[in-house]
């Protein structure tokens, strides 16, 4: 029966096997981003689906380019696709199609291939590549359109509330959302009713106001990255990721709780905030904080092994990220903060790792 | 007969079954098996002895024609690690093929002639009156073997001494969710196991006797055996479905407590209890092997007992054949067994189960590199961290390895077992370890 061992199978126990492998989790994790995909598609037209093929088909193209030297053929095992996937979730719908090609190529060839492919690594390959077009080109990523579902018309320029929010001089509101709307932004029909209801029928009850926006925010109803266009999706594909056990659910937990908290204890640096009154739900809703905490600061290459130190790993995303979006100077600071983290997680492992199991796991020998 | 995919879960789930602290892999899904009276398989027309279940072959003491009884002695184990070997049909001698390589040396048994004592009524031999050095004696001259080791049982009777306050343990768990052999020899020859556990216990003198068995252990069944092993003193532990609980290790770990020193448990299977017992009581020879022939691709899954030397071919040929190619045939364990090489492996004393698995259970892919996922670290029962020792040993750093606890690895393969990437990570742990400083 070794007929299989010839296909770079193994002959030796254990002859059966958990169902997760490398390849199905790296599909199944790119299966999750197919409604954020589609919803795009709904919201912005053409100028989100060239965004997203432009991607892959270049993370694609640039693997076959890396297999072809290294004669070994590692498409099937999934990883370019959702590269291409990831690296197109932080590009702005619009955006010419050669730069979320030229961060896919990057991605693939530069911080992965080179490496020596897939594990090898010691940087997420998707947020290498965005980081990449970040620094080539830092005025096409910074520039948004109003989602054609709600303009009617494709390419009309826009801000996100974030980058709108950065640039508002303090009025003395009490939430970001106030402000930013007395200041001229706009606010869909669909959130208008929505928000109302809520407040409405739960809220007020609770003595508490929610002020408009914030569906539109989930529901993608605002200029922004492809990846935050539907956050709503991106929640329910991370409850798919978490529920299989796909990603360790540590690395968000901490990442998210850290963040939220610094944001409300030391506020989001924007203005109308009072002191300790930061405003977290804003925090968390744009710069595509939640797409990095569930898909790409959970790529499993460059974070930690094991359940302790994840927490720890999530935790040193979410300060860094809060630091880098209160005083940095760009609203996708979080991508960065990974990258950081990334490059500090082997050493973490290596000196760090062994004192946590110690306090953990101590047995008398 | 379940041969359908349909799966039994572990309905209940008792906060009082014993198990590990760390790690282990939940395997509560096992093939759904009724237990229905254990059959002789069909004699084989030709039978394939092996000459050995480990390194040490036993010298064999016929020759090539030579008629012989059922029973009769082939080969003695003279040498340290090697039992008896004796003839499980009558007939003569066809052939006695060397070793080659792999595969060890064994006698062609031709059948022929009459049957001398398996078929006919065992006399019941009154073994109470007996003392260690014969019943010692007994089990070294009927070759009996561990069914989990292949160690020759005398051997280990041997290294224990009386008084030494340990726990015999007969080991009824088995975390590989496509085999049940102990679990079927344990329900259908009941009386014969106990009276085998009150044979060790005249020879070993433990401390205490503990039957183990795991959650799924039918319920029926289970007040019949509490009932009977309180008769002779023995109690039952139940342990959740959690592999590697059916390691010795991890049972002796869980029974034992806190902090407690003293001497290992003695660890018997079902199967090994009822070759002392066949030995003992009807004067048998370890000719008879219980095997579960079973695995998704066999038609009629069923525990057959099955004569040394039978080619696991013909058993599963009885079990209605196989109703597609199987992804792999594997013995013993679908965890931790070998890959059989072909279907004319014989059935050695150690063989309980001959597992034809499909592609849906084994979910083999190619081997990939490390991802670095932690699933190995979350199920390492040792608390090691699996990925980083293989990381440091292959590219050669023996030290750093050593110093992450290679040596501490107990080989259970749940590592193996989870791995994304499919890496046989035990396997490479095994040839490490064995390569020393590497």
């Amino acid at each position: 029966m070794s007929a299989t061992a010839s296909q770079g199978i193994s002959i030796h126990p254990p002859h059966i096997h958990d169902w997760r492998s490398t390849s199905r989790v790296t599909w199944l994790c790119g299966i999750s981003l197919v409604p954020v995909v589609a919803w795009s598609a709904a919201l912005y037209g053409w100028p989100a689906i060239t965004v997203w093929l432009a991607s892959v088909a270049a993370a694609v193209l640039s693997q076959l380019a890396v297999d072809a030297l290294r004669h070994r053929l590692s498409l099937a095992d999934g990883s370019a696709v959702l590269t291409g996937l990831l690296v197109a979730t932080a590009m702005p719908p619009g955006i010419a199609p050669h730069v979320p090609a030229a961060a896919s190529a990057f991605a693939v060839i530069i911080v992965k291939g080179v490496f020596g492919g897939q594990g090898s690594n010691w940087m997420n390959p998707a947020l290498g590549g965005i980081a990449f077009a970040y620094a080539n080109w830092p005025g096409a990523m910074r520039e948004f359109i109003m989602p054609r579902m709600l303009s009617g018309v494709d390419g009309l320029s826009a801000s996100t509330p974030l980058a709108f929010a950065k640039d508002l001089a303090s009025s003395g509101s009490a939430r970001i959302m106030d402000t930013i709307h007395q200041a001229g932004y706009p606010v869909s029909a669909l959130d208008t009713s929505v928000t109302n209801v809520l407040n409405g029928s739960l809220f007020e009850h609770l003595g508490a106001r929610l002020p408009d926006g914030y569906v539109d925010i989930l529901l993608g109803f605002r200029p922004g990255a492809l990846g935050e266009s539907a956050l709503f999706l991106v929640l329910l594909g991370s409850v798919f990721l978490l529920s299989l056990r796909l990603i360790k659910a540590e690395i968000p937990v901490a990442m998210l709780v850290v963040f939220a908290l610094l944001s409300k204890l030391f506020g989001t640096g924007l203005p109308g905030e009072a002191v300790y009154g930061g405003d977290a739900l804003f925090a968390l809703g744009g710069g595509g904080v939640l797409i990095v905490a569930f898909y790409m600061a959970t790529d499993p290459v460059t974070s930690p092994a094991s359940r302790f130190l994840a927490l720890f790993y999530g935790a040193l995303i979410g300060t860094l990220s809060y630091l880098f979006r209160r005083w940095g100077g760009h609203p996708e600071g979080v991508a960065y903060a990974v990258l950081i983290a990334n490059v500090v997680m082997p050493t973490l492992e290596r000196r760090v790792d062994p004192l946590f199991r110690g306090l953990a796991r101590r047995r008398p020998a | 007969m379940g041969r359908a995919p349909g799966q039994e879960g572990t309905s209940e789930r008792m906060s009082s079954a014993k198990s590990f602290k760390y790690g282990g892999v939940e395997l509560t899904q096992r093939r759904h098996y009724d237990h229905e009276p254990l059959e002789n398989a069909f004699l084989p027309i030709n039978a394939y002895i092996p000459l050995r279940e480990l390194d040490q072959e036993a010298k064999i003491i016929v020759t090539e024609g030579m008629e012989v009884r059922e029973g009769q002695l082939l080969a003695r184990g003279e040498a340290k690690g090697s039992a008896n070997v004796h003839s499980s049909v009558p007939g003569y001698v066809r052939r006695i093929i060397r070793t080659d390589g792999e595969r060890p040396a064994c006698v062609v048994v031709a059948l022929a002639g009459s049957f001398s004592i398996l078929g006919k009524r065992p006399e019941r031999y009154l073994w109470k009156s007996l003392n260690r050095a014969d019943f010692i004696h007994i089990v070294q001259e009927k070759g009996l073997v561990q069914t989990s080791t292949g160690r020759p049982l005398h051997e280990l009777l041997h290294a224990c001494h009386d008084g030494d306050g340990q726990t015999l343990v007969l080991n009824a768990l088995e975390m590989d969710p496509c085999r049940r052999t102990e679990e079927a020899v344990l329900v259908s020859r009941l009386p014969d196991v106990l009276d085998a556990l009150a044979m060790l216990q005249k020879i070993l003198k433990p401390a205490s006797v503990t039957i183990a068995v795991d959650q799924s252990f039918p319920q029926d069944e289970k007040a019949t055996l509490e009932r009977q092993a309180a008769e002779r003193g023995a109690s039952v532990a139940v342990f959740k479905r959690r592999f590697p609980q059916d390691m010795p290790v991890l049972i002796d770990r869980a029974l034992r407590p806190e902090g407690a020193a003293g001497a290992p448990s003695f660890v018997v299977e079902p199967t090994t209890a009822v070759a002392l017992h066949d030995a003992v009581v009807a004067n048998k020879a370890h000719v008879e092997v219980y095997v579960h022939v079973g695995g998704g691709a066999v038609k009629a899954p069923r525990v057959l007992k099955a004569r040394l030397g039978t080619p696991i071919g013909e058993l599963i040929e009885e079990c209605g054949g196989l109703t597609g190619k199987p992804d792999r045939v594997v013995l013993n364990d679908a965890l931790r067994g070998p890959l059989a090489s072909s279907l004319d492996v014989p059935v050695g004393k150690t063989t309980r189960a001959v597992l034809a698995l499909t592609r849906e259970e084994t979910r083999s892919a190619r081997e990939l590199p490390c991802v670095h996922c932690g699933a190995c670290v979350k199920v390492c029962p040792e608390g090691l961290r699996p990925y980083m020792i293989q990381k440091l040993a292959a590219s050669g750093r023996a030290a750093e390895a050593e110093a992450e606890g290679l040596s501490r690895c107990i080989l259970c393969g749940a590592c193996s077992y989870v791995c994304w990437s499919r890496i046989p990570l035990v396997r490479n742990f095994q040839i490490f370890m064995s390569q020393g400083k590497l």
